[in-house]
């Protein structure tokens, strides 16, 4: 059964300053939260004591100003970022839509690049082959599918990704701020997919600043602040 | 210790067990740099032919040396195949930090993409050197076999080249200006296209404390002199091996840091 039981998670870590020439780097990390601490020896608390339970069908939406941890959380749960301390036990398939045009090759065309991003989701071509007509279809590109990655609008890309990352039913979806992929037609035809996906025993977890999407797609909600839960429920 | 050891050997195994994606990604990535040329990558091989030709015609003095062309052809191809992984590796991790923070690749998926990237640029340069080595009209002999020898030692030693120099990349951002200019000079400074005569000791101390003329001398030597350099292969085994150790250790402890770090 998919599940995923996070048990007071944290993720703590050195800012560790780089040897440079250049005058130091004083930007925020990009993983929010907290910072303590001066000079070479700061900290950084990205999350704080997070613990949550979700379990078949379950639809998360997290929220949150930006900083509060929410890309984070998505990460430690996708594996990208490991905790540093607490528990996290996810049982079925992770996939994850965090950056739309991550690994889409300009230059190659649509069709080629379901190939690189199946290859790169970690699936088998067999498995690339037997879905490529569906993901084209679902993606209503059509002829444009065999025309460069970089003759797309956004809307078109867009689609092509989340066709791509919910073609093969992912157990658990990582999702962030969700594409606005498409017109309205689209839009529906997403939602319905995410609903279906829910309700084959699935895991949604979509980070969003959209109330309206979230009231529409999510029966749970985790509010985050500077790395810390503060709502569940 | 043991930690590190299987964590490097996990992300190592993830890299083999995703090895379509890095060749899918290495060829794209050498099509996609020609897409728009005429030529494509063929452009390569046309590079290759236009440093071998200067340094054959225009920087050797004296009639042409067909002895002396095989010497250049060979050290070319192998020094290029060197400058491209030390000097493409160093910013290898910040060029695939979308990656990194995105997908639970593991580091070796990079560190192989780079890897073939140069290899197959490599095989461009060695068809422009067997053309070469034709036009001097070199006999294959049984001492090539030691020169098949020295090109998989390099093939061993360069994933974890690649490995050490993007972790320098990663904590010491500089350093991929450091080492591009660092490389330029060493062109000149290792024996692509000058020997060793024995009479100059500045030339004499740069042929044998530069690392590179080993790797040069492994390939280069049993084509050219018909011998086996079996020092210059001691050498080069005791760096590849310091080299893994370091890449084993710095995968090891750094792998998932990376992400939070690049």
């Amino acid at each position: 059964m998919v599940s995923i039981h996070a048990h007071d998670l944290h993720l703590n870590y050195q800012v560790r300053e780089k040897l440079t020439l250049r005058p130091r780097d004083k930007r925020l990390p990009q993983t929010g939260g907290t910072i303590s601490g001066t000079g070479a020896h700061r900290f950084v608390t990205a999350l704080d004591g997070v613990s949550f339970e979700l379990e078949a069908g379950d639809r998360l939406g997290l929220v949150g100003a930006n900083g509060a941890g929410k890309t984070t959380l998505l990460k430690v749960l996708y594996g990208i970022y490991e905790p540093t301390a607490g528990s996290l036990d996810i049982r079925g398939k992770v996939d994850a839509l965090f950056n739309i045009n991550l690994g889409f090759r300009p230059e190659a065309t649509g069709r080629r690049n379901i190939l690189l991003r199946g290859l790169i989701n970690g699936w088998t071509e067999a498995q690339i082959a037997e879905r490529t007509e569906e993901i084209i279809e679902f993606s209503e590109l059509g002829e444009f599918i065999d025309m460069p990655f970089k003759s797309y609008s956004q809307g078109m890309g867009a689609r092509l990704a989340f066709s791509i990352a919910t073609t093969l039913d992912p157990e658990i979806l990582l999702m962030d701020e969700w594409i606005g992929a498409g017109d309205a037609s689209f839009q529906k035809k997403a939602t319905d997919r995410m609903n279906k996906l829910a309700e084959k025993a699935g895991i949604i977890v979509l980070a969003s600043h959209s109330e309206e999407l979230l009231a529409k797609t999510c029966n749970k909600r985790l509010e985050l602040e500077k790395g810390r839960v503060k709502a569940f429920g | 210790m043991l930690k590190i050891l299987s964590n490097a050997l996990t992300d190592i195994v993830g890299g083999y067990e995703r090895r379509r994606v890095w060749i899918a990604l290495a060829t794209e990535d050498i099509f996609d740099q020609h897409r728009r040329t005429t030529l494509g990558p063929l452009w390569l091989l046309v590079n290759y032919f236009a440093f071998a030709a200067t340094f054959i015609f225009i920087f050797t003095p004296g009639p042409l040396d067909p002895l002396h062309a095989i010497y250049i052809g060979v050290g070319l191809l192998v020094w290029f195949y060197i400058n491209d992984t030390v000097t493409q590796a160093v910013s290898l991790f910040e060029r695939e930090e979308g990656f990194i923070r995105g997908t639970t690749l593991p580091l070796s998926v990079y560190v192989m993409r780079l890897t073939l990237q140069n290899l197959i640029r490599s095989g461009y340069a060695l068809a422009g050197c067997i053309v070469i080595l034709l036009l001097a009209g070199v006999v294959i002999t049984g001492a090539w076999m030691w020169s098949a020898l020295g090109v998989l030692l390099i093939l061993i030693a360069s994933p974890a080249v690649v490995a050490v120099f993007a972790f320098l990349g990663v904590f010491f951002p500089d350093s991929q200006f450091i080492v591009a200019n660092l490389m330029r000079v060493a062109m000149f400074a290792t024996p692509v296209f000058w020997g060793n005569a024995g009479g100059d000791p500045v030339r004499t101390a740069l042929y044998y404390w530069n690392p590179f003329t080993y790797f040069l001398a492994i390939v280069r030597e049993p084509i050219v002199n018909g011998s086996a350099p079996l020092s210059a292969f001691g050498v080069c085994i005791i760096i590849t091996l310091a080299m893994w150790a370091l890449a084993t250790l710095l995968l090891g402890t750094f792998r998932r840091q990376v992400a939070l770090i690049v």
